[in-house]
This record gives structure tokens, sequence and C-alpha cells, in this order.
């Protein structure tokens, strides 16, 4: 060949290579770069004072007093929002005040008999309070607005009527009266369509702020706090001031989504005047601030990972590939051992080699099932040992997984080892064994790691074969082996299964990805790290 | 000082291996729940356990959510003492339990609404439920037959075993199977997320993932909500289960558990969870 093509070739396939290079670089930055950037945000957020509040409340963490302090700096300014929405709810929702005007009657009656009132008295009275409380009823019920309004004006007639004076029934007037200036306000003929979006102002307000003052406490954690983050705000500040409406275009076509502003579906009520405050006054009401959550990595989490951490998932997933590698390296390392120092270039060792690399391509999941069928049912409750997945049988089981990569990387190290290092050992009076622990293996060691830090990848990552042997989704902190435990990687899958939360907190499980990357990424480094001082170490320097 | 350090961490090891609570176990009976089954099922006893903690501080209690079929299985093999399942158990899986000395007894914690969800901008708003069926059995494949656009239909399900599943085909499938362009999916949320992205699909999900993103249709004329659920009006509705070997020894804490549904609290979580509570509180 000539050498004009020979140079061109050998261009062409460098910048080939360099290209391959590159493609690799690209999609790392382009996989791992968002996936890290994302789960940064688990961490490091603007968090609002009901982030604050959390945190001192469930955690006990902050300042007590300068908590305190924000949250009923805050909640003055909230409660020109619940004002509004109290005036407007009054119609909406009269259901609240039709109660109190049956328990005012109720109470009343009782008075009376306490009084000692004479009984021809107590039951001219007793009939007024009756009619008193049905026109307030008739008020409520009423669809009309003039009609309503002569219900109440009916009532607040009687205002001064001076037996009624300092008794309960007096109470009929206050409810009148709020009533009243209520519908001032408000059509009531658009009660029904009022409703459902009201509902999802309510609802919107909520997610916001968290439970309005005076509502009791809700059952779960996640409903007792607002939006604690300020991406989190910004979400329901869209659902709050904007609706989505599919109207119809065309009969037979597809409907065209529409975004209405909120104030323009309440417009006439008093409520237009919320969403302005709200828009206006949000960065009093929640204070955002830059936080850093660095107990993201510690704390055990709440309520489905919609707060809280990832410290036991951590624990779980450390403790399970530590120990796997722990049973793995040395049995693998023996194993390569005897296939290459010992065992020669027979069939059974053919054999037993085409076994090892098959072993390789087995899929996890036949391993997860063998575990349980093995570990989980068979040999630990037959050793006295607790029936039930546990950390011991997960790690057993992923030590059978990465077993044949150690093998093989342990076998290739141990080989490449040139003969002349053994042959001078051997001829000083070093013994095989000695030969091997001394020589051959400090020498092999840069490609043994190299099998581990693959597998130790493998296994920290793996979610079929815990799936039946140790992991759970939920569970206490493991204090013993026997344990179950949760891990990154099955709760991980769990949150994208399971509920609604990696749609509600999708930063919890963007944050737990890029822990189990981040561990994954830290062990490579460190046996990176370990294996080129190795390597120096062996060249001398 | 070397051997110190190696007898140090064998005992270390030991000890962790055959550790408190591992004797623990067996000294204090019942303080360690094992829970397992269905994914559906599985967000309500996380939050359970999570209340549960506060008031029994004690008890250590694992769920695990992989299917409802698991649940049974694990119940019967023994690895478990609660399963969660999505639907009723079925007579195989009763039998294999009697013969191996198990009971299958349930306890129904809530209701739920198998909800049939479309995109937002299809114009349909109610089938029947043959019409239903007629999607999913390929024998209609454009929106247009149903008096909608013309748009091809997109037919979503979730996987064959999911609980899910066996209530979907059971009250809409009966004896028909699934024609075989049906696109499964593996969960709730991937379902939904399949409806909110695809103008055409029609796919099937519980109650609690039914918002403003896609549209729940209604069924024979009901919409699925609430009160159409717990009355069993709306017809797919379905209750969710707790099964136990036996009815649990009363004031052991599986009997805890399984009555924790019947608190204010309890019916609250449902409820918070976006299920249906089976009474109202």
């Amino acid at each position: 060949m000539r050498i004009g093509p020979r140079l061109w070739l050998d261009r062409l396939f460098t910048a080939l290579s360099l290209m391959a290079v590159l493609m690799i670089v690209v999609a790392l930055i382009a996989i791992l770069l968002p996936m890290l950037w994302r789960g940064s945000s688990a961490v490091v957020f603007r968090g609002t004072v009901e982030f604050r509040r959390m945190q001192l409340e469930q955690h006990g963490r902050g300042d007590s007093d300068d908590v305190r302090a924000e949250v009923e700096q805050a909640a003055r300014i909230r409660q020109g929002a619940y004002d509004l929405l109290e005036q407007f709810a009054i119609v909406v929702d009269p259901s609240g005040m039709e109660k109190r005007a049956r328990q005012i009657h109720r109470e009343f009656g009782k008075q009376l008999e306490h009084r000692g009132v004479p009984e021809d008295q107590a039951a001219e009275l007793q009939s007024l309070s009756k009619r008193l409380r049905g026109e307030l009823l008739a008020a409520f019920e009423a669809t009309e607005g003039p009609e309503a309004l002569t219900h109440v004006q009916t009532v607040l007639a009687h205002a001064g009527d001076m037996r009624l004076a300092g008794t309960v029934a007096a109470q009929y007037f206050e409810l009148a009266g709020r009533y009243k200036n209520a519908l001032a306000n408000v059509d009531l003929g658009r009660r029904a369509e009022y409703g459902v979006l009201f509902r999802q102002v309510q609802e919107a307000l909520r997610d916001l702020l968290g439970p309005p003052p005076g509502s009791p406490l809700p059952a779960i954690i996640k409903d007792q706090y607002g939006a604690t983050r300020w991406d989190q705000a910004t979400r329901h500040m869209e659902r709050l001031l904007w609706v989505e409406k599919w109207l119809p275009s065309r009969p037979g076509e597809l409907l065209q989504k529409v975004r209405v502003p909120m104030e323009q579906e309440f417009r006439g009520t008093v409520l237009t005047k919320l969403f302005p405050y709200v828009r206006e006054h949000v960065g009093d009401m929640l204070q955002p601030r830059w936080t850093c959550y660095w107990q993201f990595f510690f704390d055990d989490s709440m309520s489905s990972h919609y707060f809280g951490g990832v410290g036991p998932e951590i624990l779980g997933t450390v403790l399970v590939t530590a120990l796997a590698i722990a049973f793995a390296l040395p049995v693998g390392v023996a194993t390569a051992a005897y296939l290459v120092e010992c065992a020669g270039d027979t069939r059974p060792t053919r054999v037993l080699r085409t076994c090892v690399n098959t072993l390789a391509g087995v899929p996890s999941i036949v391993f997860g099932l063998f575990g349980l069928a093995f570990f989980v049912i068979y040999l630990l409750p037959k050793l006295g040992l607790r029936e039930g997945s546990s950390i011991l049988a997960g790690a057993s089981t992923l030590a059978l997984l990465v077993l044949p990569v150690i093998i093989r990387a342990s076998e290739e190290a141990i080989r490449t080892v040139p003969r002349a290092y053994k042959e001078a050992a051997l001829a000083l009076g070093a013994s095989r064994f000695r030969c091997f622990v001394t020589v051959t293996l400090p020498a092999a060691m840069p490609g043994i790691l190299t099998g581990l830090i693959l597998s130790m990848s493998r296994a920290a990552g793996e979610t079929a074969p815990i799936l039946c042997t140790a992991a759970v989704a939920m569970g206490p902190v493991p204090t013993s082996l026997m344990q179950p435990t949760r891990t990154l990687s099955y709760s991980s899958y769990d949150m994208a299964v399971g509920d609604k939360m990696a749609m509600l907190a999708p930063h919890n499980q963007f944050g737990m990805v890029m822990t189990l990357v981040a561990i994954v990424l830290l062990l490579n480094i460190v046996a990176i790290v370990i294996r080129g001082r190795i390597s120096r170490k062996l060249r001398g320097q | 000082m070397r051997k110190m350090w190696q007898v140090t961490m064998w005992a270390v090891l030991a000890s962790m291996l055959n550790g408190m609570p591992g004797l623990a176990d067996v000294t204090a009976g019942n303080t360690n729940l094992q829970i397992e089954g269905s994914t559906t099922v599985g967000p309500i006893a996380d939050e359970f356990v999570e209340a549960f903690k506060r008031i029994h501080p004690q008890v250590s209690i694992t769920v695990k959510k992989t299917g409802s079929g698991d649940g049974a299985a694990a119940l019967i093999d023994g690895r478990c003492q609660i399963a969660t399942m999505s639907r009723f158990m079925k007579s195989e899986e009763f039998q294999k339990a009697v013969a191996k000395g198990v009971t299958p007894v349930a306890h129904a914690i809530a209701m739920d609404g198998v909800c049939v969800i479309v995109h937002p901008s299809n114009p349909i708003k109610a089938l029947k439920i043959e019409q239903v069926k007629d999607l999913y059995t390929g024998k209609v494949t454009n929106w247009k037959e149903l008096g909608g656009a013309d748009m091809p239909v997109v037919v979503i399900s979730r996987d064959t075993s999911s609980g899910t599943y066996e209530t979907f085909s059971h009250f809409v499938m009966g004896k028909s199977r699934m024609f075989e362009k049906v696109e499964y999916v593996n969960s709730n949320p991937q379902a939904y997320s399949r409806v909110t992205t695809t103008p055409g699909a029609v796919g099937y999900v519980g109650l609690g993932f039914v918002d403003e993103k896609v549209k729940a249709l209604e069924i024979n004329g009901v919409a699925p909500n609430r009160k159409t659920i717990q009355s069993g009006r709306y017809p797919l509705s379905r209750p969710l289960f707790l099964f136990t070997n036996g009815y649990p020894e009363l004031g052991s804490m599986v009997h805890a558990f399984c009555t924790f549904y019947l608190s204010e609290k309890g019916q609250e979580i449902v409820e918070a969870k976006g299920f249906v509570p089976v009474t109202n509180y």
C-alpha cells in the first residue's frame, strides 16, 4: 500500500475514535448532568416558611422563636385572603350557617328552661325563635337574591325585640347580618356553577398555605403543611389563578384548551379581590429563602417520600452492597486463582469456565427468584435464623450475581502477571501459596479492583435480586442483618409505580436517583484512586 | 494486637447476625409485622404504618408492594401476616391456602372505583359499559364510531397481574379477551401519564389518580365519585382488602392494624389518599 492512502486511513481512524470518545462524553453529560441537576433540587431549593415550620415541628430543627415569629407574620398576611374566602364561602356553601341556626334554636330552648321563664311566655318565645330560624334557613336555601334578601330582612325586623336581647337568640341577627353583607357581593343564581370552581380555589389555597386556621389537623403529615418549596408554590399558584377549560370548536372535533383567569370566572363577586391579593402577597405569605436541606441524606421519609430524606435507603444500599462484596470477593478471587494456577487447561475446567460465563449472562430476576427459594425459604430458616426477607439473604443473592464478574476479572488479572515474577519468587524458595499471596496477587490487584468496581456498581443498582430477598417499600431502619431494609433502587421503583408521589414530589424522586448515582460514582472514584496508587507502587514510583 | 482486632471483628459480626432484634422477635411474639401485596392498597398501608408507629412505637412493620397475587402467595407461604389485595382472593388461592393450613379472612378497608379515563380534549363524556368493552376488544377503533372526533383509539390497559386489571376485566370484559393492539402498562401512574399525553387514548386508573388533566367518563350514566362508589352505583366499584390468616387474635398487633381503618383517623387517611372510606365517619 502506498504511503498516501495509509496516512489518510490513519487519520480517518483517529478522527473516528475521537468522535466515539466525544459521543460517550456527550452522552454522559446529557444523561448524568440533568439527573444530578434535578436531583440537587431535593437538597438545595427555596424553602418557604412552611418548610421551616415542618422542620421545627417534625424534627425540632431551627430556632423556635424565630420560626414562630415568621409563622405569625405570615399568618397575619394570610388572614386577608382567608377573610375574602370566608365571605364568599358563606353564600356558596351555607351549610355551616344552617347548622349554627339549628343549634341556636336548640340552645335557646334550653336557656329558657334554665332561666325559669313562665311557661306561656316561653312557648311564645320559642315559636318566635322557630319562625326566625325558619326564615334564616329559607334565606340560605333561596336561589334568587331578592327572595333571600326579603327573608333576611324579616329576621332583622325583630332585631329590636327586647325579649331576645342578651339571649342566644340574638345571634340570629348576627348570622342574618353576615349573610346580608355577603349577598350584596354574590349572585345567588350562579351558586351551583361557582361550587365546582370554588372548590378548586379552596383546594389550591389549601395546598399553597396549608390547612386554614381553625380547621382540624389533617390525618396525614403531607396535608398538615402548605407548599414547603417555592417551585411547588408556583405550581399551586398556577392552579389558583388560572382555570383550564376545554371548549368545543366545531362538532365532531377535538376540544380546544382555553386558559381563563380564575378572576374572570368570579367576576362581580367579592372573590375577585382574592386573586390580586394572593398574587401580590404570596411572597410575604410564604417567605421563600434559599435553603440547603443537607439532612436529606440522613432523614427518614414521611408520608411516602413526600417529605423527608433517604437516610434509611442509603444505609440499606451501602449495607447490602458492602456485604455482597464481602461475600463475593474472597470466593471469587480464590476461584480465579484455582482456575489459573492449579486447574490447568483440562476439559472440566473449560466446562467450569463456560458455566461461569453463562452465569454472568443470567438475568438478574432469575437470581432474585433463586434467592427467594434458596436463601429466604430454605437455607436461612434451616440455619435457625428468622424466615422472611433480610439483608443477609439479599446480600447473598447479590454476591452470587456479581461472582462471575469478579471471577472473570480476577482470572484475567492473575493470568497477565508476568511469568518472570512468579519464577523469581519460586527460585528464591517460596512455596506456591506464598508466591501467589505475596507476588501474584499484589501484581494482579489493579485488575481485580476493576472487577470489583464493576460488580459494586452493579450490586448497588440492582433491583430485581433484592425485590424478593431483602427490600421493602416501608419499614424501620434495620438494626440487624436479619431484617429487611429499604434500598435506593427499590424505593425509586416503588415511588414511580405505587402512588402519586412521583407526580406530587418529583424533586424527591430525582433526589433519590441522584443519591444512587452519586454513591456509585463515589464508590468508583475511591476504587479508581486505590487502583491508581497500587499500580504506581507496582511500577516502583 | 492484631489478634484482638480479629476477635472483636468476629464478635461484632456474630452480634449483628444473631443480634437483639433477631432474638426479640421470638421472645416478644408479634412486635414484627410484615405486610405484602397490592400496589394500589400499599400507599394506604404506608400511611397506616406511619400513624401506627406513633401509637405503638415498639412495633416494627414492613410493607412490600409487588402486586395482589404476590400478597396472596406470601400469606399462603407464611411470609407475611397481612396481605394487601385490591381484589378478592381467587378460589384457587383459597384452595392452596387451605391445603397449607391457612384460612384467609378478608377485611375490606376502603372502596375504590376503577375510572375509565380519556384525554380532556376528547369530546366523549359518557359511555355504556358495552361501548368500553368494544374499545378493548377492538370492535371500535375510531372515536368517530362512538360519536366523537375522527381520531384512532389508543387503548391502554394495566398488566394482567394487577388487581385493577382483574376488576376491570371482571366488570367490563366478562369472558371476552382484549385485542392484540392493547398497550399494557405496569402501574397507575404510567397509565395516567400515557393518557395525559395522548389525545386518542383511553385507559383506566383508580379514583385517586383522576384530576383535571384527565377526564373520567360516566359509565352507564353514573360519574365516579365518593357517593356513587360508596353506594356501589358506579358500576366499576370495588372494595380493597387486607387478608389475614384466620381472624386475628383479639388484642394482637395484627388485630389492631386490621381494625385501624375503623377509627376516625384511619378513615381520614383512606380519604386523604384518594380512596373512599367504607363508612361515613
